[in-house]
């Protein structure tokens, strides 16, 4: 089960990010056109910075917590999978941001026009 | 300057560069920097984590970064790599609703995908 951690905690993070989407109403999965052109030009320059990182030897991962699968170049999957989770829950988080910011402005003007 | 670093500073250099000539604007909006506190409040437990040096799932060569952990044992770097890929990621969706939104404007009204109501929700 070790081998999984880092993939376990990738999967911990987009569980935790997915009430943004169904409750807050971040709408990020539901526009998929918009997220893949955000986002592949993310995932290509960040794996390019991983497997420099790799290849200069800046940093290496533990083979007890990855699965041992490895991308060309010498990337691991989980790596990849960190570049595509990761921005994901920063958009949810931006768009959860904005729902709330306007939802409180709505509120406030609603308020001001009672008084 | 250890070379994680100095490759971290040109990351954020970059996302910098990325939205001035993006023209989003993102920057200068509220709802960026709350995100990004969120964000980063969250990188700290996720990151620190993945680098505890007591059961590390990622490993830093001592050589190539300044040795600077908090929380826990987190790379000081770690904020700037965070923050570049995030910001740059917001910036290009910003760029992305713009563009399709001026797309929109170019086609008959009945080809209008749900998108479009984001010209309502995201005006400022």
């Amino acid at each position: 089960m070790d081998r999984y951690q880092y993939l376990l905690l990738m999967a911990a993070c987009l569980a935790i990010t997915l009430p943004l989407e169904f409750v807050l109403g971040a709408r990020v999965y539901r526009r998929p056109a918009l997220l893949v052109a955000a986002m592949v030009p993310v995932v290509v320059a960040f794996s390019v910075w991983d497997i420099v990182g790799i290849w200069r030897g800046h940093w290496s991962y533990n083979p007890l917590y990855v699965t041992g699968i490895d991308l060309p170049l010498r990337m691991p999957l989980e790596e990849l999978v960190f570049f595509i989770v990761i921005p994901i829950c920063g958009l949810l988080t931006y768009e959860a941001v904005g729902r709330v910011l306007r939802l409180v402005g709505k509120l406030r003007s609603g308020a001001n026009a009672d008084a | 300057m250890p070379e994680y670093t100095a490759l971290a500073v040109v990351a954020v250099v970059i996302t910098i560069a990325l939205e001035r000539w993006s023209g989003t604007r993102v920057f200068t909006r509220l709802q960026f920097w709350l995100a990004m506190a969120i964000v980063f409040a969250f990188q700290a437990i996720v990151d620190g984590w993945l680098t505890k040096l007591t059961a590390p799932i990622v490993l830093y060569n001592p050589e190539h970064h300044l040795g600077l952990r908090w929380p826990w044992d987190v790379p000081v770097e770690d904020y700037l790599f965070g923050f570049a890929m995030v910001a740059s990621t917001i910036v290009l969706w910003e760029r992305a609703k713009r563009s399709r939104r001026t797309d929109a404007e170019h086609q008959p009204a009945a080809t209008h995908d749900h998108d479009e109501e984001d010209r309502w929700t995201q005006g400022r």
